[in-house]
């Protein structure tokens, strides 16, 4: 299972290297980092909070997906969950294929589905000592439109 | 039956807890919620809500049975 939820820091260089293989003629990484600000605000902090005991079995369908939509050879995610900091990485995503088309395709891929789909919620805490969960307003369910606000599928719509 | 509820994020939060055990004669996640959303406030209406019972997702008319836990999930924000 390339999938890990972790307290420790992100290091994007020994998780390539976990990919490395003689056979992948492209590689391809998202990092996401925390920001010092957000809709005007300043931030001090984020606070992710994760599903343990759930969230492999979600990133691992993701994954599947994304290798089975995509000419693949290999495909990873790293979360963090605790407290952060401006400038750290709070996920890391990598890919490798035969060909670059499909590690770009891919990643962006996992990147976005991981951000609506993996059981992770971000509080943001803010200068003036206030916080705030962040909001999203997409849902999380697992049709393949559903990073379109406003898909319609059995059972609800938007 | 005696089934568990996990709590996460702003759930959590307004709950004031990560957990719980309830006794229920009612198996529906739906009215549940409903209990759980006027006692403790939550924001969400159970449609913006996924449901996971023994950590798994679930259909969320998916009847409770004694023992098992559920988590009403807020849509998520990682990333």
């Amino acid at each position: 299972m390339n999938f890990t939820l972790t307290h420790d820091p992100i290091d994007p260089m020994a998780l390539r290297q976990t990919l490395c293989t003689s056979t992948a003629g492209a590689y391809c990484s998202y990092e996401g980092w925390v920001r010092d600000h957000n809709e005007g605000k300043s931030v001090t902090a984020l606070q992710y909070h994760g599903y343990a005991q759930l969230a492999p079995s979600v990133a691992e369908q993701i994954l599947n997906e994304a290798k089975e939509k995509f000419d693949l050879e290999d495909a990873a995610i790293v979360h963090r969950f605790g407290d952060l900091i401006a400038t750290d990485i709070a996920v890391w995503v990598g890919v490798t294929a035969h060909h670059r088309d499909a590690t770009f395709l891919a990643c962006r891929y996992i990147i976005d589905n991981v951000k609506y789909r993996l059981p992770i919620w971000k509080k943001e805490i803010y200068s003036d000592g206030s916080s705030a969960w962040i909001e999203n307003h997409i849902c999380g369910c697992a049709d393949p439109n559903n990073l379109d606000p406003h898909h319609k599928h059995a059972g609800h719509s938007h | 039956m005696q089934i568990k509820i996990l709590y996460f994020a702003q759930l959590a939060d307004l709950a004031g807890k990560t957990e719980e055990a309830r006794q229920l004669s009612d198996p529906s996640p739906a009215a549940l919620y409903a209990s759980l959303r006027e006692a403790y406030n939550f924001p969400h209406s159970f449609t913006q809500l996924q449901v996971a019972i023994n950590h798994q997702l679930s259909a969320h008319q998916t009847p409770l049975k004694d023992g098992d836990s559920i988590a009403f999930l807020p849509p998520m924000t990682g990333g």
